[in-house]
């Protein structure tokens, strides 16, 4: 069992122009499942490959259960970690590659054998225990994989994108299967994705990282319901969340927010704008959010024009362009070019009941209380 | 799988057939000399019938100490081999595994290295050997191979190290190896068909050499390669009687091949993905 810290962490890779990782702090409790998110490049596999051992580290300290762990070999901290290739052992069969970490370790034969076994069962291993890696499916190499950190009872699991090379199906299965192995266990994990669906379905707290610090560390449902930027707003949510530039002003004696030809009256929600009443404001509205409304020209109401319908069974996607409204105003985001590849168009997520085609004229509310607001200038939410 | 239509087949094994003689016609020649008997094989034109002999064998026994012959050869072969890949293989490793800029030059260099013509190098060591007192012993000829050899060895396994993904000797770090642990348990292993290329080469390369131990060696260190090609003009013995030598000269190698194959082949479709 262990506690990991990192204090003021950074790395620069040789020959590496910018630093990988840049003034990063992280306490990683006692059993807890982090889970470390990210575009790619943000050092996600440098941190954890930081926590193995395998890293060399250009400044700060890492601490493994209070021991300063900087310069310490990666068999001195008895930490098992998944790679996403898997990084089976080629010329062992299943059983020699679980027992490996046991063996190098001098454990006796028959504890060996038995653990191999219990591990095999585990994980649904047992017929394959005598094939060599080559012969295993996708799935199976990753329980291999699994199974050989498991076996070990580790300080601590890493695991980086260990379900990437699988097809969704199966994915789903591992996702839960992980979670489960976790708990029952109570070992420490870290892992590695970039993908925000298990991130929010997997982890106790959840790093969401971009270009080597820490964005946020909270719950999920914090993250989905309090980002602490635009950054994190945008990445934590699918289909991601729609950005749109607008104007403070006063309505009826309250603040509201007006975009366009959309005027939304903010309520109480709204009182922490009042200040800024004239100024400028960045909303995130969440594609669930938005609600189909009786076709009018009221206040509150978002008028668009659907332009692209994606039927995804349950619900519709739509994409949409609204009369006189900006969509994902990209220079207040960290990673410009990922907003404007992922919000170019209003998208509102809408029960199939509704009857929806190309080129309909569509009417839209929102509850102002799940309306998400950020400073133009620092992407900070306010 | 499609079907290929016979009569390709039957091309395709017919030219394979056809080169495949035209290849072993000279050695099949060499070899059947040793059975004929002595004024039978420059009858022309040549006579496919003739009476088997052993005479030829006989008077190859008689001439040359074979047994002593063949295992100069084999541990000059071995002895090489063996030094080449101990050397080769952790140099060729530490150079892959090297996060200096420099190491991918060092590996070139070790393969110019190679490329040298030996014999520039043959005085010099000549002397050296002298002077050290090896000279004339199979060590001369062991040390003076595998200085070519190993340079080659290690250009060779940087190679194949350098196409094996480090994750798996992280993997071994984690799970409790050391450095020398990763490399022994996890990386040596994954690489052995390359290792078998390597060790087939500096044996074939040692056996078949001639020049080295010619100069290197004295009478009871001269390897088979020697005699047979120092007998050759020599009033006294018949193309016969090395016809018969010839035997000893290849089928060891031949034979170490086909081993050594084997286990190529099984190295080869080891690897995983
Ligand atoms: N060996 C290396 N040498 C130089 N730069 C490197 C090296 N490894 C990673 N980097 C750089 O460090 C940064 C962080 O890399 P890292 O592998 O940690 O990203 P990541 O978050 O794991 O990305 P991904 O999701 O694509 O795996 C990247 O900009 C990358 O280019
Ligand atoms: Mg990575």
């Amino acid at each position: 069992m262990a506690q990991i810290s990192f204090e003021n962490v950074s790395k620069t890779y040789p020959g590496g122009k910018a630093a990988a990782l840049v003034n990063f702090n992280l306490n990683i409790k006692d059993g807890e499942f982090i889970v470390l998110v990210g575009p790619s490049g943000c050092g996600k596999t440098t941190a954890l490959r930081m926590i193995a051992g395998l890293e060399d580290i250009s400044g700060g300290t890492l601490r493994i259960n209070d021991t300063v762990a900087n310069e310490q070999a990666p068999r001195d901290r008895d930490i098992a970690m998944v790679f996403q290739s898997y990084a089976l052992y080629p010329h062992l069969t299943v059983a020699e590659n679980i027992a490996f970490g046991l063996k190098v370790r001098g454990i006796k034969t028959d504890v060996i054998a038995k653990k191999v076994r219990e591990t095999a069962d585990l994980l649904e291993l047992t017929e394959f225990l005598d094939r060599k890696p080559a012969r295993l499916s996708g799935g199976q190499r990753q329980r291999v994989a699994m199974g050989r950190a498991l076996v070990r009872s580790p300080n601590a699991f890493l695991m980086d994108e260990p379900l990437s090379n699988l097809d969704a199906r199966l994915r789903g299965q591992m996702r839960a299967e992980i979670s489960r192995l976790q708990r029952m266990t109570a070992v420490t994990t870290v892992y590695v994705t970039h993908d925000q669906v298990e991130a929010m379905t997997m982890g106790d707290r959840v790093a969401v990282m971009n270009k080597g610090t820490i964005q946020q560390l909270d719950t999920p449902r914090r993250l989905y319901d309090k980002p602490a930027n635009m950054f994190v707003a945008s990445f934590i949510g699918s289909p991601p969340i729609n950005f749109m530039e607008a104007a403070v002003v006063s309505h009826d004696g309250g603040p509201a927010v007006s975009c366009g030809d959309f005027l939304l009256p903010l309520g109480i929600s709204g009182a922490r704008l009042s200040p800024r009443i004239g100024g400028k404001v960045i909303l995130g509205i969440r594609p669930e959010h938005l609600k189909v409304a009786p076709q009018s020209r009221s206040t509150g109401v978002l008028s668009a024009e659907t332009s692209f319908v994606e039927d995804l069974g349950a619900t519709l996607l739509l994409h949409m362009s609204g009369h006189g409204i900006a969509i994902g105003h990209a220079n207040m985001v960290e990673d410009e070019r990922d907003l404007m590849k992922t919000a170019p168009k209003l998208k509102a997520l809408i029960d199939s009941s509704h009857r929806i085609s190309r080129g309909d004229a569509i009417a839209l509310t929102v509850d102002p209380s799940l309306v998400l607001f950020f400073d133009p200038e620092t992407g900070v939410t306010l | 799988m499609a079907r290929v239509s016979t009569r390709r087949v039957v091309f395709e094994r017919v030219t394979i057939l056809l080169i495949t003689i035209l290849f072993l016609l000279p050695v099949f020649w060499l070899i059947s000399t040793a059975y004929k008997p002595s004024n039978q094989i420059f009858s022309a034109p040549p006579r496919l019938t003739f009476e088997p002999t052993f005479d030829q064998f006989r008077q190859a026994f008689a001439i040359f100490d074979v047994v002593s012959l063949v295992r100069s050869s084999l541990v000059i072969s071995i002895g090489t081999t063996v030094l080449s890949l101990l050397l080769g293989v952790p140099a060729g490793y530490a150079l892959a595994r090297s996060k200096s800029r420099f190491a991918p030059g060092f590996a070139y260099f070790f393969l110019a290295i190679r490329m040298i013509p030996a014999i520039a190098a043959l005085i010099p060591f000549y002397l050296l050997m002298r002077d050290i007192g090896l000279l004339g012993t199979w060590w001369a000829v062991i040390v003076f191979n595998t200085m070519l050899n190993c340079a080659f060895v290690t250009w060779m396994m940087f190679s194949y190290f350098k196409a094996l993904p480090p994750d798996m000797e992280e993997a071994a770090l984690t799970d409790g190896c050391t450095q020398m642990g990763a490399f022994l348990k996890v990386a040596v292993p994954t690489v052995r068909s390359g290792m078998i290329a390597c060790a087939l080469f500096c044996m074939m390369f040692s056996w078949n050499d001639f020049l080295h131990p010619m100069f290197l060696t004295t009478l009871d260190a001269k390897p088979i390669s020697v005699a047979l090609l120092t007998a050759y003009g020599t009033k006294d013995i018949t193309w016969g009687t090395l016809g018969a030598l010839a035997h000893f000269s290849t089928i060891p190698i031949v034979l170490m091949a086909l081993f050594m194959n084997r286990y190529f082949v099984q190295g080869a479709t080891n690897g995983v993905q």
